[in-house]
């Protein structure tokens, strides 16, 4: 940490000694000493995934993350000075992911890190913020270890996406009150078979049965991820002849399987809850939403139902020709803390902008009230806009959303926390 | 491992039914991509590593033909078409350079295919993946058959697989071409010497393989989202079925795919957990005990 | 193996050594040295799988079972218990000679590719029980919360430098291991075995018990590497252990070339300068790997060494001990 600390300085030095000469230089001759060093752009890398099955996070959250920058950019930047992200792909890889961050940081001149890596490239990511030290902040990650659990914190580390508990939470008070009013006692699961999948359905249904006791979990089917053939899957879900589906498959896989399960007839006369079907590829992918679907909102345009939000979204297809995901507003909000730190601090220094970020608020387009606070206790954000809801195949996709009651998911998220020794 | 789940579903015949279906189900898209593979290493000697890619190049290509004709028909054939030039063109250009040379040769050319095809679909199709949707004739209700549910469209892929294997069948044994391409699997020089032109049937055997891959693919692509990469997944399946069934074996093939199919259908009943490890064990197992495969012949 | 041979080898390895622990000193760039640390697993890690391939003739598609076997073990070891890195270290390289035992013990029986493709289901068996073991190993998400590294002998592994140094001593020592062994009788038994198993079974050697030792060596020399990457990344990934890091050995070994011993790391050091190289310019790495890696198949056909050697040989008619 010395090192950077040190070779940022001395690069420093160099630029004010350089623009020193230049106005020297320029007021000798006649013109207003205008310092060069004012226009060098503040660099923000970002490793993220540009290629492979995951590609769509990294383009996803690029997108967003542009769209960011160059709003703060015309409206002047730092006192003149513009930010650059600087984006690189890791393929996926987590030690290369590693590799780019550290890259960015020692080499291309990057300041802090917009950390759009999935779950294993952000824990990557998170140890080389440990070692040397520079600002991260995760905008893909959902799992909540990476804030949760006090050994993975780090005064320089935050997390700008949702966090799995909290969707749970929402979607258990949400289903609970679907599987009284239509009498779903029956429940079955089918998640991919790794740590998002296995958390995000244990925690879900935890909370279903915290809101409705009459529940009962069948049996569960695990397949792995990006398997292409769910037969075998959807006939075990057949046979068990549950009354709700839950799963929370994503994007391809989602798509797949439910391509797939309508051949089956699987979803008829049965309700499903997809937590990650109001998701804007798979809405447009799937030809006919098949009814009885519940869903939480990944992204939709009209959650919130504000101006805000809809007119970030109609410039986001503007600009980029493809509807904004998950990622997408998870990195504007990543982006927009960033860059409001930045301001509020007048600059670029790690510890100043930690301590800036900590219970930081800013207005938001995706918040429940307008606002996203990043909590300072365990740097992570809160009061972002929750819902669950039934899906019709148009839009608004969510006619009738169940917004989530974030004092609801406070109280029982540190229930949660206790349970799992975060928090004594 | 949940032997009471499995008794209870052997016994019951709706169950039994309905998970054999889905055996065969898996079993025949995975055969059509694994003979490829086995006809090209028994007749070639080659490794063919980019066999996924070309599955998944069939699958972009029917594709892209489907939203143009609107004509699951068409699409098929034009995928599976489409990537059998494609497997020409390799073949004469690429791997035909490396068929002497060491199997990790062959694997860096395969390799390399596999990269740049992957970034040539991202480029044309984009990284988004990508659905075709069941087109309106198969979007009938299943069939229901002793209790046992199976999907139209399946009972479609099943007939095609079985067709395409009796036809494979009677094509290498019954009639000259098939003669010759089991004569330039066993003995290529001497078959050459014989004054038949083994490069030809060469090219034909490869480019007849990646069809095959193609057209699973094509077949698939209803029910199937796509994105670049997709190859990966099948390319492992097609291998431990191929190494299972007997490398260069075409019953190999189809008794090892079904093989694979049943073990994935009642596995997820008896032993969710360990599907995937059964598979490599059963692969092991093989190699071990058996090495040229169940149907192969023992002096491989 | 004659004695001053290798003393000039030795010292070889030692202007090589003086020469990377001065580099730091000269450069202020950490590109530079978290290069060297890169280049020092995947040296390591390639040449280990050279022993398999150019020296004992055996294909093997499943050799990142051992470099993820190092990462892990040391890993879990830093993580769950206060040993000391040197300690932790040999451990870790104890561990992967134990399952290169068994593996190979069921292995190295069968012939080319069905030895290949068995070290394959292997690897892949050992890749599924990591991503599966969630409680012990993190499942896919990797060992989460970073290693312990306390100082020893004056070295602070969290320190780049200090890493790099360890990683380049280390990395030096190993390679001249393994040249010691190739370059001793039981080196050219296994070229022997390599070259004519049925003439060196004549020959009285126990031709199943020479490849096995092989195969042992080198899945410790390979699980070497893996530890080095895991001090890099603080962590481990189950990433280390899928086929894609075997495949990336066995180009690495391609491209440098397999008949002689410095292959491998140039392999390593071409492979890794291509792809930061490549990462940084353009977004379809894909394209362009793929056409670098054709050119070597295609057009020189065989790694830059090998080009060397057989050049070398063709003007002075001399053929290149390897």
């Amino acid at each position: 940490m010395k090192k950077r600390s040190q070779a940022i300085a001395s690069q420093q030095r160099r630029q004010i000694i350089t623009g020193s000469i230049a106005a020297v230089g320029l007021a000798s001759i006649g013109m207003p000493g205008i310092s060069l060093a004012q226009n060098n752009p503040i660099k923000i890398g970002m490793p993220t995934i540009l290629s492979g099955r995951v590609a769509m996070l990294g383009e996803a959250s690029r997108n967003a993350a542009i769209m960011g920058v160059e709003k703060f950019n015309a409206a002047g930047g730092l006192n003149g000075r513009p930010v650059e992200l600087v984006i690189r792909d890791s393929k996926g890889k987590p030690d290369e992911a590693a590799r780019i961050t550290r890259e960015l940081v020692n080499s291309d001149g990057c300041e802090m890190i917009l950390d759009a890596e999935a779950s294993s490239g952000a824990f990557a990511v998170h140890e080389v913020a440990r070692d040397l030290g520079f600002l991260v902040i995760h905008t893909c990650s959902e799992t909540s270890a990476l804030t949760a659990d006090p050994k993975m914190r780090i005064p320089n580390g935050f997390r700008a996406a949702r966090q799995g508990v909290h969707d749970a939470i929402v979607g258990g008070d949400y289903s609970g009150k679907v599987a009284k009013e239509k009498g779903l006692k029956r429940w079955m699961s089918i998640s991919p078979d790794y740590s998002y999948g296995k958390d995000t359905t244990a925690e879900f249904f935890e909370y279903l049965k915290y809101f409705n006791k009459d529940i009962e979990v069948v049996n569960s089917v695990w397949p792995k991820l990006f398997q292409a053939d769910y037969s075998e899957s959807i006939t075990r879900l057949l046979q068990g002849k549950p009354q709700a589906i839950y799963s929370c498959l994503w994007g391809g896989d989602l798509t797949s399987f439910i391509d797939q399960a309508s051949i089956y007839g699987l979803m008829k006369d049965r309700q499903f809850f997809g937590v990650n079907m109001a998701d804007y590829a798979v809405l447009t992918a799937i030809k006919a939403v098949p009814p009885n679907i519940h869903s939480g909102n990944r992204y939709l345009k009209s959650i919130p139902k504000t101006q805000q939000n809809a007119a970030w979204c109609d410039a986001y297809l503007a600009k980029f020709k493809t509807m904004p995901l998950n990622w997408s507003w998870e990195n504007a909000v990543g982006i927009d803390l960033m860059l409001n730190a930045i301001k509020q601090t007048n600059g670029t220094d790690t510890k100043k902008m930690s301590e800036a970020l900590k219970g930081m608020t800013i207005d938001s387009p995706f918040g429940t009230n307008g606002k996203i606070t990043m909590r300072a206790s365990d740097h992570t954000i809160i009061d972002y806009a929750i819902a669950w809801g039934d899906l019709q195949p148009k839009e608004p996709y969510m006619p009738n959303p169940y917004m989530g009651n974030w004092k609801t998911v406070l109280e029982l998220e540190k229930l949660w926390m206790k349970k799992k020794g975060y928090i004594s | 491992m949940d032997t009471e789940a499995l008794f209870e579903c052997v016994t019951s015949m709706s169950c039994l039914v309905t998970q054999t279906s889905t055996g065969l189900i898996v079993g025949s898209l995975l055969f059509l991509v694994a003979t490829g593979l086995t006809m090209i290493f028994g007749v070639l000697g080659v490794v063919n590593f980019a066999h996924g890619s070309l599955y998944m190049l069939g699958a972009y290509i029917a594709l892209s033909a489907f939203r143009l004709t609107d004509s699951f028909i068409i699409a098929t054939v034009i995928g599976a078409l489409g990537v059998g030039l494609f497997s020409l063109f390799f073949e004469r250009f690429f791997m035909r350079r490396v068929y002497g040379a060491d199997v990790l040769m062959q694997l860096l050319v395969c390799y390399a295919f596999i990269l740049i095809l992957d970034d040539a679909v991202k480029i044309i199709w984009g990284s988004e993946f990508q659905s075709m949707g069941m087109p309106a004739y198969f979007q009938e209700p299943p069939v229901f058959l002793a209790g046992g549910v199976i999907p139209v469209f399946y009972i479609y892929l099943i007939a095609i697989s079985a067709a395409i294997a009796v036809g494979l069948w009677l094509l290498l044994n019954k009639t000259k071409i098939g003669k010759v391409v089991r004569a330039a699997a066993v003995n290529p020089s001497m078959t050459s010497a014989l004054g038949l032109n083994t490069s030809l049937i060469f090219a034909g055997v490869f480019a007849f393989g990646g069809a095959l891959a193609g057209l699973a693919g094509a077949l698939a692509a209803p029910v199937r989202s796509m994105s670049p990469g997709m190859g990966f997944s099948v390319l492992i399946e097609s291998f431990i079925v191929t190494v299972i069934g007997g490398m260069g074996s075409v019953s190999g093939a189809l008794v090892g795919a079904l093989l694979i199919g049943l073990i994935r259908s009642f596995g997820s009943i008896g032993f969710p957990y360990f599907i995937e490890g059964v598979m490599f064990i059963a692969m092991a197992a093989i190699l071990v005990l058996k090495p040229s495969g169940i149907m192969g012949k023992d002096n491989r | 193996m004659k004695a001053n041979s290798f003393s000039r080898e030795a010292l070889i390895a030692a202007i090589a050594l003086a020469i990377l622990v001065t580099i730091p000193f000269v450069s202020d760039s950490s590109a530079v040295i978290d290069f060297g640390i890169r280049l020092a697993a995947f040296a390591v890690f390639a040449t280990s799988l050279n022993m398999l391939v150019g020296f004992g003739g055996m294909v093997s598609f499943g050799h990142a079972l051992y470099f993820g076997a190092g990462a892990y073990s040391f890993g879990l070891i830093m993580q769950h218990f206060a040993l000391p890195i040197p300690i932790a270290f040999l451990l870790a390289v104890g561990f992967c000679a134990a399952v290169a035992a068994i593996v190979g013990a069921i292995c190295v029986r069968l012939k080319e590719i069905y030895f290949a493709f068995l070290t394959l289901a292997f690897q892949m068996l050992f890749h599924s029980i990591i991503v599966s073991w969630t409680f012990f190993t993190g499942g896919d998400q990797g060992l989460m919360g970073g290693l312990p590294r306390p100082p020893f002998l004056g070295l602070n592994l969290v320190d780049p430098t200090d890493l790099y140094w360890f990683s380049v001593v280390v990395g030096v020592i190993a390679l001249l291991l393994m040249r010691y062994i190739l370059q001793s009788p039981f080196g050219y038994t296994l070229r022997m075995v390599r070259d004519n198993p049925d003439r060196a079974k004549f020959l009285g050697v126990n031709v199943w018990r020479i490849k096995l030792l092989a195969f042992v060596l080198a899945g410790s020399f390979g699980g070497i590497g893996g530890i080095i990457m895991a001090l890099l990344v603080s962590g481990a990934f189950p990433d280390f252990t899928y086929w894609t890091m075997s495949g990336e050995a066995v180009f690495m070994v391609l491209m440098g070339g397999v008949s002689t011993f410095i292959g491998p790391v140039l392999g390593a050091a071409l492979l890794l300068g291509f792809n930061d190289i490549i990462t940084r310019v353009t977004e379809y790495h894909g394209l362009a790997l793929g056409a670098i890696i054709l050119l070597f198949a295609l057009v020189f056909k065989h790694g830059i060494t090998d080009f060397i050697a057989q050049g070398w040989q063709r003007l002075t008619g001399k053929k290149v001990e390897s």
